[in-house]
């Protein structure tokens, strides 16, 4: 099947929908059964569309960003590109990643610089910190939330902190990131939503205006000051940028932590491996990443008439490039729906592919390992009270949970809590001893 | 046999340095990839394999 050419008269046509509760109990299973249909197919929900759950198929779609765009029509001048979201909706605009090149190139020259192996590094002392006073601050309890207590704020304040934002500003920008991406948009919530995602994108206009007066260091004042040929970036896309930023730095690791957690919490042996077995984290990171998908796919728009991967679109077409169900295909993942933790190779999607490769992954691959390895040598023992687990209503963009609690033995702090440890880190930022 | 990056295929996923640190180093400004060494040893040849065997872009390419 995957070899045969499908014709758009001929289509092979499926009932996909990622924001489903069906997709969200087994989307591995889900995946199996349109890709062993066809591993491009068609979805008449949601306006209509093409879900790729080929690993093979992906690749070669994610590289024709000529013919695959991401592109947001924002200003009218290109109706039918609805950017990343499936369906297509309103509220804040994601910045670069609803842009393709030559235009996000610029973006993303000014940001790398901010998020490569190598510079990452600098905050590693932060996120250090902030997570030990997460734990600090549950640690004699034996009692714990894994997204509210630890994995909602060590991201966040480190999105913050990158983007030159007040660190204790996590918590107005939290609970509407988080909310954009778990509200299906078929739920009574979703009008609501999408107002706090535009006065979140309102905020964020206002800081970028502040930024230019008083310029703090970090990615806003690299976005503003930057200059090709004479030329700056304009304000929708700084600002939508951030949205991205915020949306990308709070929501994805603290997902895979979330469901890592989750799937570790029945497995001693292994939380053991991980402390023990020399470059074991590195691995595990992969596969965790790849297993869960944490940022399950993005939705693109076909700019012509074309056959791409031996199969034929049309011009203005929607595809959703599932990132998630090509990270199951048993093609290029044997036992695709079990976590090895020394997997390899393992050319996962998870972080996207072609020039769209997610602009965090360095940090966020750091992040995470400083996350876990102090979750298991402080709570060796916990065990996630199964009740109290709630996952994400919808997982079609992000893999996540809104609550993880669980139950531990007691231990000793170590230092400050998290109040106390943003205003010091604050204090550091403002006297310039973090930038370097 | 000889290892190399194609630039314009790679998006710095950087787990060719995971799997082959001796052989890939990553750019300070973007984390994409370049080799740095010319004479592959054979303990280095089954490293600059497995790289070439992980990479998500396929953007290593070896000349036997």
């Amino acid at each position: 099947m995957a070899d045969s050419k499908q014709m758009p008269d001929n289509r092979v046509v499926v009932d996909f929908n990622q924001h489903t509760p069906e997709y969200r109990a087994e989307f591995p299973q889900v995946g199996h059964a349109i890709r062993e249909a066809c591993p491009v197919a068609w979805s008449p929900n949601n306006g209509g569309y093409w879900v790729v759950t080929g690993h093979d198929q992906l690749t070669e779609l994610a590289k024709r960003h000529d013919l695959v765009s991401n592109h947001r029509d924002s200003d009218g001048t290109k109706p039918g590109y609805d950017g990343i979201s499936i369906p297509s909706r309103e509220g804040a605009y994601a910045g670069f990643l609803e842009m393709d090149p030559p235009e996000l190139l610029d973006y993303r020259k000014v940001l790398n610089p901010f998020l490569s192996p190598a510079a990452v590094k600098m905050w590693a002392p932060l996120i250090e910190d902030v997570n030990r006073a997460c734990i600090d601050d549950v640690i004699e309890s034996g009692r714990v939330d894994f997204v509210d207590d630890i994995a909602n704020i060590t991201p966040a304040v480190l999105t913050m902190a990158m983007l030159g934002l007040p660190l204790a500003d996590w918590v107005v920008y939290c609970e509407p990131a988080h909310a954009q991406v778990y509200t299906p948009p078929t739920s009574p919530d979703f009008e609501r939503v999408i107002q706090g995602s535009m006065a979140m994108a309102a905020r964020l206009a206002e800081c970028v205006a502040e930024i230019r007066v008083d310029p703090k260091p970090g990615m806003i004042k690299a976005l503003v000051d930057a200059e090709f040929s004479g030329r700056r970036l304009p304000d929708e896309g700084i600002i939508g940028t951030c949205a991205l930023l915020i949306g990308g730095g709070f929501d994805t690791t603290t997902s895979l932590l979330a469901a890592s957690l989750d799937w570790l919490d029945t497995r001693p042996a292994e939380r053991q491996r991980l402390l023990h077995e020399e470059g074991l984290i590195d691995t595990a990171t992969e596969e965790f990443v790849r297993y869960f998908t944490p940022a399950q796919g993005g939705g693109r728009t076909i700019t012509q008439d074309c056959e791409v991967a031996g199969f034929e679109f049309k011009q203005l077409d929607r595809v959703f490039l599932s990132y998630a169900l090509c990270n199951h295909d048993p093609a290029v993942f044997p036992d695709p729906d079990e976590i090895l933790l020394d997997r390899w190779p393992n050319r996962h999607a998870a972080f996207g592919m072609g020039v769209h490769r997610c602009i965090g992954s360095n940090l966020a691959r750091m992040g995470f390992k400083i996350m876990l390895t102090q979750i298991l040598e402080r709570m060796p023992d916990y065990r996630i009270q199964g009740d109290g687990v709630v996952q994400y209503e919808s997982i079609g963009v992000i893999n996540g949970y809104q609550h993880v609690p669980a139950t531990f033995t007691p231990g000793r702090r170590l230092g400050a809590g998290v109040e106390e440890a943003l205003v010091d880190w604050q204090g550091r930022i403002d006297v310039g001893e973090v930038w370097s | 046999m000889k290892v190399r990056v194609e630039e314009s295929v790679c998006q710095g996923h950087t787990l060719c340095a995971l799997a082959a640190p001796e052989v890939f180093a990553l750019r300070d400004e973007d984390g994409h990839a370049y080799v740095i060494v010319d004479q592959l040893s054979p303990n280095l040849e089954v490293q600059a394999r497995k790289a070439a065997a992980g990479c998500p872009e396929r953007a290593i390419l070896i000349d036997e």
